[in-house]
């Protein structure tokens, strides 16, 4: 492998590693105020995928189609919540579905998605237009190296969001709120914390951030209605390496995950993409509060 | 009486289902039937193992196409390439998704919920990925050909002897699943779903029943993939997605989750489900979420759930039992002695050190528990009682100094292993087991004793007999003891409070400890309830037992215990009678926070 070689392949990485970030976020702080998550939270990238080639392929400009994209998925995560996720806690954890019903009935809205997605768009790959630059392979030179521009701008577009992410928060009312019912909710309402609205908040956010995920996806792969499970588990594998609970964990192994997954897949063309998923699952047997959790016993 | 053993029927029922399987494959209408019959036979078995895994365990497992597809792929191509007879490659599929079974079991023994469904999840999609690329072994999506099928050289009546064979292994599979619930197997797996913390301390190595749980489901997924693979000669990866997975799922969450007939039900309604929408397949996808939200958002307890509901009402009518009377049994003192064998052991605590972060919890803790004595740990709130407690049941790890039950030290064993030694706790939120019975809760806690369990039971099961009747008497006479025998069948949610906390007591007791450890026994009971949880624990004393018990009430503490030992700020501040701790100027500053005394610390108290 050459120097200038290895470096796209690392930009490359970069690039999916931000997206798989992203997208652990929403898994990360769905998990963090109510223990659950969105087992469809890649089909739900999926969706915005979609969405968002449709409305830049009928000619809306492209904050326009960013924002009706946003909107689009907020509503999806706010039904989410309301309709398949909360009525659940009428039952305890004893009753039959258990106290894991939530990852059925999330996988059972990612089922109805792809085949709705199937029904409108077909079941053929697309190819996503470029978002920022006016050719998919418009290529600009650094030192001696050439770099898609397209790539680059994703990866700014990705962290920058990451960064949003994380003002949010860190630095805003909504933040502290959140944190606040993540540690209890029950303490949350005494501080005259509106509960049940942060909560659907928090799905909220995190259909956003599989919306901005799946918007900055699409031109870095081909967009199909069955590609959002391969999402899901690998922001699964990113939000796990960060213990579910540690949002820089999840922004450092989700960027490794993806440098790992394009090295591994130059290496071995035919099974490397399995490699860093297979790592993780050893880690999970080594380090079960992930590399960068805290572990916690399970004493009542 | 029929409601005594509902069991009574189980053979005729048995008989029943051997006659039909030998008969269906002429009863069938043609012979699509047949092929109907096999796929429900092996689909069946993996749904049972599903069945045990999430609904007995509560493990989620995503991935079981994966182990159906390692057994298919096992069998189909030792047999199809290799050339090898159907009873020794069979045989090999079979060990091959055990063996991943174990593999992948051992992420389920160190992760919960969650992770593991996420394990799961990945591990189904590495197998459909390898099965997809691995052309040159698997034949990928074309497909592996020329798979020998079930036919014993009768090619004619293949079809037949593939049903015979199928049939076959799901009522083996289904006696399995049916003695695995009605056994002390299915108590200790409803347990360790309901309260890992309560399995250990009833001495459940929860790690080993996981991981066991987990492998078994894996084979049976295995199993079921076998049998598909030589149902249909034809192997594909396309056939172990993760559709699979799901369709297996529903199968088991519309039967019914933790109902040993719910996988037989869900597996019909499945495959009937299967064939309707075939002709819509353009809407499966939706036809299957849609079914998914519906049964756990509406019927979350599925079919076997609704029949049930059906038939409750005409078992009430025809068994009227009144509600458990309010307050507690006034005749504790009146009932025979608890029965037991070992006489109380000591208990002792020596240098125990303990800190969080940083935060010292504990600091160079040391008592003793004479043998046959009620023994009192208080203390202010945050004084570490809890954590202490913790370590001495073995669910938190001391930093430093060691733990030693009678004439054994059990520093470094874990929750289970000190529960075998002989230390048996109550819990301060209450940990019973909601799905069982009182008197299954208290058999929990009982050791298996020579006669017990074993073949003979299971012959005597297997012909509908009473299997368990040993253990029950002993129960029984745990719960006579305690004056609450006549609440044996009754559900821990249908008593009231207190009595709840007596069956608590009964569960230690069945487990005829050496010392025993209860955390506020009487916290949230009335003085009259109190007053009866303080003769039955003086009876215990008296007939030998050790008791250690945390409690709040100090008027309980004071009127029962032969010693108290005082914790605050996790040191040892008294530790002698009640009386003379009463009149402790320590103990009395700690209580109320006297000036004239320094709060006392680390240097100034010293262990006695």
């Amino acid at each position: 492998m050459t120097l200038t070689n290895f470096i796209q392949l690392l930009v490359t990485g970069v690039a999916m590693g931000a997206i798989y970030t992203l997208t652990a976020k929403g898994l990360f702080i769905a998990h963090l105020t109510t223990n659950r998550v969105n087992f469809g939270q890649g089909d739900f990238l999926m969706a915005a995928s979609f969405l968002s080639l449709a409305a830049i392929g009928a000619g809306l400009p492209l904050p326009v189609a960013i924002v009706a994209v946003i909107i689009v998925l907020s509503l999806m995560g706010w039904g989410l919540e309301r309709f398949a996720v909360r009525p659940l806690d009428r039952f305890g954890a004893g009753r039959a579905g258990g106290a894991l019903a939530w990852i059925l009935t999330t996988a059972g809205v990612a089922l109805i998605l792809q085949n709705t997605v199937e029904l409108i768009w077909g079941k053929s790959s697309q190819y996503s237009p470029p978002l920022f630059s006016d050719r998919r392979d418009n290529v600009i030179m650094i030192g001696q190296i050439g770099f898609f521009l397209e790539e680059l701008l994703i990866i700014l577009a990705a962290l920058a969001a990451v960064g949003g992410f994380w003002w949010a928060l860190f630095r805003t009312r909504w933040g502290r709120d959140v944190y606040t019912v993540a540690f209890n909710p029950d303490a949350a309402a005494l501080f005259g914390i509106d509960v049940r609205r942060t909560v659907t908040s928090v799905w909220v956010m995190a259909a956003i951030l599989a919306a901005i995920s799946g918007i900055l996806v699409g031109p870095l792969v081909t967009v199909h209605p069955h590609m959002g499970l391969i999402f899901t588990i690998k922001a699964l594998a990113v939000a796990s390496l960060g213990g579910f609970a540690n949002p820089l964990g999840i922004l450092v192994g989700g960027i490794l995950f993806g440098v790992a997954e394009a090295l591994a897949n130059y290496w071995d063309s035919k099974y490397g993409d399995l490699y860093p998923l297979l790592f993780v699952m050893a880690m999970l047997v080594l380090k079960p509060s992930g590399i960068f959790g805290e572990s916690k016993a399970d004493v009542r | 009486m029929s409601a005594q053993n509902p069991r009574r029927l189980a053979p005729l029922g048995w008989l029943l289902a051997i006659i039909l399987v030998a008969a269906w494959p002429s009863l069938a209408p043609n012979p699509f039937f047949v092929h109907l019959g096999q796929t429900f036979a092996y689909t069946a078995i993996a749904v049972i193992g599903l069945n045990i895994l999430l609904g007995l365990s509560g493990q989620m497992s995503l991935g079981q196409a994966g182990f159906y597809a390692i057994g298919a792929y096992g069998s189909a191509i030792t047999a199809t390439s290799f050339g090898w007879p159907l009873w020794l490659s069979m045989p090999f599929g079979l060990l091959a998704a055990g063996l991943v079974g174990v593999l992948l079991g051992l992420v389920a023994l160190r992760t919960r919920g969650l992770y593991l469904a996420m394990a799961t999840l990945a591990f189904g999609f590495i197998v459909e990925i390898w099965a997809q690329r691995a052309v040159d072994l698997t034949g990928g999506t074309m497909g592996l050909f020329g798979v020998p099928q079930l036919d014993f050289g009768d090619f004619r009546n293949a079809a037949a002897y593939t049903f015979w064979i199928c049939a076959a292994a799901l009522l083996l599979v289904q006696l399995g699943s049916d003695w695995v619930f009605s056994s002390g197997t299915g108590r200790k797996l409803r347990a360790i779903k309901e309260s890992e913390s309560f399995a250990q301390t009833v001495g459940l190595n929860v790690s080993l029943w996981r991981t066991g749980v987990f492998t078994a489901s894996a084979l049976l997924a295995g199993l079921a993939g076998i049998l598909f693979a030589h149902q249909s000669g034809f192997v594909s990866s396309d056939a172990f997605s993760i559709r699979l997975s799901i369709a297996l799922l529903i199968a088991a969450v519309i039967g019914g989750l933790g109902d040993t007939r719910g996988p037989l039900l869900g597996t019909a309604i499945l495959v009937a489900i299967a064939e309707v929408i075939a002709g819509f397949h353009t809407i499966g996808l939706i036809i299957y979420g849609g079914i998914l939200l519906a049964v756990l958002l509406l019927v979350p307890e599925g079919a076997v759930g609704m029949l049930r509901g059906a038939i409750r009402p005409m078992r009430r009518a025809a068994h009227p039992s009144p509600i458990a009377e309010a307050g507690m049994p006034q005749a504790v003192a009146t009932r025979p002695p608890p029965p037991g064998t070992r006489r109380g052991g000591s208990l002792e605590v020596v240098g125990l050190s303990k800190s969080y972060a940083g935060v010292v919890a504990l600091r160079d803790v040391s008592f003793s528990v004479a043998p046959g004595t009620i023994h009192a740990l208080i203390g202010p709130n945050g004084a570490g009682k809890s954590t202490l407690i913790n370590c001495v049941a073995g669910l938190y790890r001391a930093d430093m100094g060691s733990v030693h039950l009678g004439q054994d030290e059990v520093t470094s064993l874990s929750a289970h292993q000190r529960a075998w030694l002989g230390l048996a706790r109550s819990f301060q939120n209450l940990q019973l087991i909601s799905g069982l019975t009182v008197i299954e809760n208290v058999m929990l806690g009982l050791r298996r004793q020579a006669g017990e369990g074993g073949i003979r039971a299971m012959m005597r099961w297997v012909a509908g007999l009473p299997h368990e009747e040993q253990e029950r008497a002993r129960a029984l006479a745990v719960l006579d003891a305690l004056a609450i025998a006549h609440l044996a069948d009754r559900t821990p949610a249908q008593l009231p409070y207190g009595h709840r906390k007596l069956v608590e007591l009964a569960r230690a007791l069945a487990q005829d400890p050496l010392v025993m450890l209860l955390d506020e026994p009487v916290a949230g009971l009335n003085s009259l309830e109190a007053q009866q949880i303080a003769t039955a624990l003086r009876r215990l004393r008296d007939s030998g037992k050790t008791i250690l018990l945390v409690e709040h009430n100090m008027e309980f503490v004071m009127g029962l215990s032969d010693r108290v030992t005082v914790l605050d700020h996790g040191v040892v501040i008294a530790d002698n009678t009640p009386l003379a701790v009463q009149g402790d100027k320590k103990v009395i500053a700690a209580y109320l926070g006297a000036e004239d005394t320094e709060a006392p610390n680390s240097e100034k108290a010293t262990a006695p």
